[in-house]
């Protein structure tokens, strides 16, 4: 599971050549792109039959791969972590769930309910999984803050600290592995020549990468303040445009959702909370 | 009384941080007119940084801190009381530049970074591109506005830095040692950019500087603020006026505080002459401290003794190992900082690592301590013991006694203080190390680390950051490992003190070893400075010129040791 994190991290959404300037999606307002995830994410919630959310995802899939320009490579392993936890879902709803038994062996038993429901929850991390990536790939964290400051009123003090604390962010990891390795020097090593990695080892250096991290933040803050940051009025400089096409993209997201929804439910495959029931 | 000539003014200013029995500043009134610039000197703890918070407002207002007399800003009308005003509200007379390129550099693009203080001064947006322009082309650094700030170097980041609190017109300017993080090249740029910057924009200077005669440049004592302030303990104001002045009065007192100062001062102190390398008494008094003393110091020495580590055609990529599963990958995509290296450490021998910012001296450093794997090539010796440039980065425990028996459990009680005693730690033995100062906390990690009996200790920057008695010490620690059959290899960007402790040097760049040989030879190499981007400082430079070896050395310790006040 490490190696696969690692994979993601390699695909993090601040190596510029995973971005994906100039695609569609990516000239679409951010805070638009946010509010949808949202809406259809909280939609979803209310969903538990697997045919309609298989549909959403392949939809969303196919919206996603029509308009972000992500690579495919990018777009298989950015879908580890969600897949991995798609399938703890079925395992755990196919086991647990009690229902018609389909399969028995000692202990174990998977009904057909735990299985429908497994398989829906399962679908809906992926749907939620497939626009993440979508979003995140296609969107500037700067332009998302900015956007978040200007669309959805978020004060300029908080938009400017998330995008600092994004900065020292990056340098962790680096920090990190130095403090690692000043701690490896005088460590009492192990019979086969390595430094310890015990808890407390851990534990020590994640104490030094704290003290560090916490006088770091505080020097950032008192630069951000001498800036001005925070005084009243102020200006904004490269304002994120938010144009009739974004109301477009969000009138015909929701509208195809609900339009699939309501034929799901004509057709008689939706199921709501009352799948849960016994 | 406000008047129109003062932009800032401080009267009978007081600090005091809790928990601590004496005052950081006492009694300072200070006023300064509008363009005025100040230097100010005083050994470490003497409140020089304390001094620059309470202008920006930081004391009392972000630091837990008690403030007495009152800091004023501003002229007439709209002058502001700092004990009254936030630091943000103070932002727009004030602009501070600070130590660490990478915690005042806070977005993720450059342009964006400058346009922030003007969006927060309701700028109007269609003025803010040219502003910017016009800040990069005060800094000299036009070229930086489309990179993202993940990207620059520490010289750059700084540059940035200080366009960005420049851009805002601040009338009150404050630079808290802005060139100490940077190499020989990244400084001379920091350095034009100020004066150009300060010429652009005219606002009244205070500087607080450990790099004086890197600072002022060739000018000399002239390049540097015309008007100084001296503090002494307690942060009582000893001095205050005329540069040349002040310097020529406290200069000797100064440098018995381990001050850094400008050289002129300092040879002044010395040998009773001013006027400076140009002026035949300086040279004769020069003259008359190699003589002083004729035990041998070996500034020439040949590595005698056994090999205790060997680096045989070490390839060294930076940064983490690679990964089993994609070292392949990875491999083929970052070219390795490093090629072909070969070296050996003698015991007794100190030797230095020189090469510019980024030039792998860290990371062969951190190969030869076994704690990054080469991608070729091999080290051999027994395991050495290594210092970070960062103290911080190796504390382990909660105290000082903690941190020097950490790794030894069979440490006696005895050995525990006689190391605390040898290294002036007894009196901090139960503190935290994290809350020690610079200079501390140096001695701290060298102690921690000759406590442990290893054959080779390599360090990373000692003296970084330091002032020039804790240089002094911290040098000394490790010459004297040395002379107890250590090997000692560390790097550092002030030749200075090359120059006064190392045997020998080696030398990076362009991705290998360009020179390994004894001190003075491979400084008097033409060829290998220009190519490692080394500047002679001119007080090496007159050395190297007329003096022997030996003599050269012995003038440097000697000069130590009018600081230390003990003979070399």
């Amino acid at each position: 599971m490490t190696s696969d994190l690692v994979s993601i991290g390699t695909v993090s959404a601040d190596d510029p050549s995973i971005k994906t300037p100039g695609s569609a999606l990516s000239r679409r307002n951010p805070t638009i792109k946010l509010a949808l995830l949202f809406v259809v994410s909280l939609v979803l919630m209310f969903i538990f039959d697997p045919i309609t959310t298989l549909v959403l995802y392949l939809l969303g899939l196919g919206a996603i791969g029509a308009t972000a320009r992500i690579p495919l490579r990018v777009l298989i392993l950015a879908h580890i972590p969600f897949l991995a936890f798609a399938v703890s879902l079925v395992v755990v709803n196919a086991l647990s769930r009690p229902g018609d038994v389909l399969w028995q062996s000692g202990a174990l038993r998977v009904t057909a309910e735990g299985l429908s429901v497994g398989t829906a929850l399962a679908l809906r991390a992926l749907v939620i999984g497939v626009l993440s990536i979508g979003f995140v790939l296609s969107t500037d964290s700067v332009a998302l803050m900015t956007s978040l400051h200007q669309h959805a009123r978020l004060g300029s003090r908080l938009t400017y600290a998330v995008l600092a604390g994004y900065r020292m962010l990056e340098s962790l990891p680096s920090e990190w592995q130095t403090i690692r390795q000043a701690h490896a020097v005088r460590a009492q090593l192990r019979p086969n020549g390595k430094p310890p990695r015990g808890l407390r080892q851990y534990g020590r250096a994640a104490f030094a990468l704290l003290v560090l991290s916490i006088r770091k933040g505080e020097r950032m803050a008192q630069s951000l303040e001498s800036r001005g940051l925070g005084l009243s009025p102020r200006t904004t400089w490269r304002r994120i445009p938010l144009t009739r096409a974004d109301w477009v993209m969000a009138g015909a997201v929701l509208a195809t959702v609900g339009a699939i929804i309501l034929l799901s439910a004509f057709l008689g495959y939706l199921h709501g909370f009352s799948a849960l029931r016994i | 009384m406000p008047d129109s000539g003062t932009i800032l003014a401080l009267h009978d200013v007081s600090v005091r941080f809790p928990r601590r029995p004496e005052a950081v500043l006492t009694g300072v009134s200070l006023r300064l007119a509008p363009g005025e610039q100040l230097i100010v000197f005083g050994a470490s703890g003497s409140g020089k940084s304390t001094l620059l918070q309470t202008i920006t407002g930081v004391i009392p207002h972000s630091v837990v801190a008690s403030l007495g007399g009152s800091v004023r800003l501003g002229c007439d009308a709209s002058a502001m009381q700092t004990s009254s005003t936030s630091v943000v509200a103070l932002s727009r007379l004030v602009g501070a530049v600070a130590q660490d390129p990478s915690s005042s550099v806070c977005l993720p693009d450059v342009e964006q970074e400058l346009a922030l203080p003007l969006e927060n001064r309701a700028t109007d947006p269609g003025l803010i591109s040219d502003h910017i322009d016009q800040a990069l082309d005060a800094v000299q650094a036009l070229t930086l506005r489309y990179r993202s700030t993940a990207q620059l170097s520490g010289g750059e980041g700084q540059r940035i830095a200080l366009a960005a609190t420049l851009i805002a017109e601040p009338a009150v300017l404050l630079l808290d040692e802005p060139t100490s993080m940077l190499d020989a090249a990244g400084l001379d740029a920091v350095r034009r950019a100020i004066r150009s910057a300060v010429d652009a924009y005219r606002p009244a200077v205070v500087l607080v500087e450990h790099r004086i005669d890197e600072f002022a440049g060739d000018a000399g004592i002239a390049g540097l603020p015309a008007r100084a302030l001296v503090l002494g303990e307690t942060g009582i104001v000893i001095a205050d006026g005329d540069t040349t002045d002040v310097l020529a009065a406290r200069g000797r007192a100064l440098n018995q505080d381990g001050c850094w100062l400008p050289l002129d001062t300092e040879l002044h102190a010395v040998t009773g002459y001013s006027g400076g390398l140009g002026a035949s008494d300086v040279r004769v008094g020069l003259r008359s401290l190699a003589d002083l003393d004729t035990t041998p110091v070996q500034a020439s020495r040949h590595s005698v003794g056994p090999i205790v580590l060997a680096a045989a055609n070490l390839d060294i990529r930076r940064g983490a190992p690679p990964a089993r599963r994609r070292g392949r990958a990875q491999a083929e995509t970052t070219p390795p900082v490093l090629v072909r290296v070969s070296l050996s450490l003698h015991r007794g021998d100190i030797v230095a690592l020189l090469g510019g910012n980024g030039t792998g001296k860290s990371s062969l450093m951190l190969t030869l301590a076994g704690l990054h794997p080469p991608t070729a090539g091999t080290v051999t010796g027994a395991r050495p013991g290594m210092i970070f440039q960062n103290p911080e980065h190796q504390f382990v425990e909660h105290t000082v006694r903690g941190e020097i028996r950490h790794g030894l459990p069979s440490m006696t009680d005895d050995e525990l203080e006689s190391i605390l005693h040898r290294h002036r730690l007894t009196h901090l033995a139960d503190q935290s190390p994290f809350r020690l100062s610079g200079g501390e906390k140096r001695r701290l990690s060298v102690a921690a680390m000759l406590a442990h009996d290893r054959p080779v200790l390599l360090a990373d920057e000692p003296t970084f950051g330091l002032d020039r008695r804790d240089t002094i010490t911290t040098m000394t620690a490790l010459r004297r490992a040395a002379e107890s059959g250590r090997s000692i290899l560390f790097s550092s960007h002030d030749l200075r003190t090359v120059a006064t402790e190392a045997d020998r040097v080696v030398v990076l760049a362009d991705n290998t070893v360009i020179a390994d040989g004894t001190v003075f030879d491979v400084l008097r190499s033409d060829e290998v400075r220009n190519r490692a981007g080394l500047v002679l400082p001119p007080l090496l430079r007159h050395l190297l010129d007329n003096f022997s070896d030996e003599e050269g050395r012995r003038v440097l310790r000697q000069l130590d040791a009018a600081v230390t006040g003990t003979t070399a």
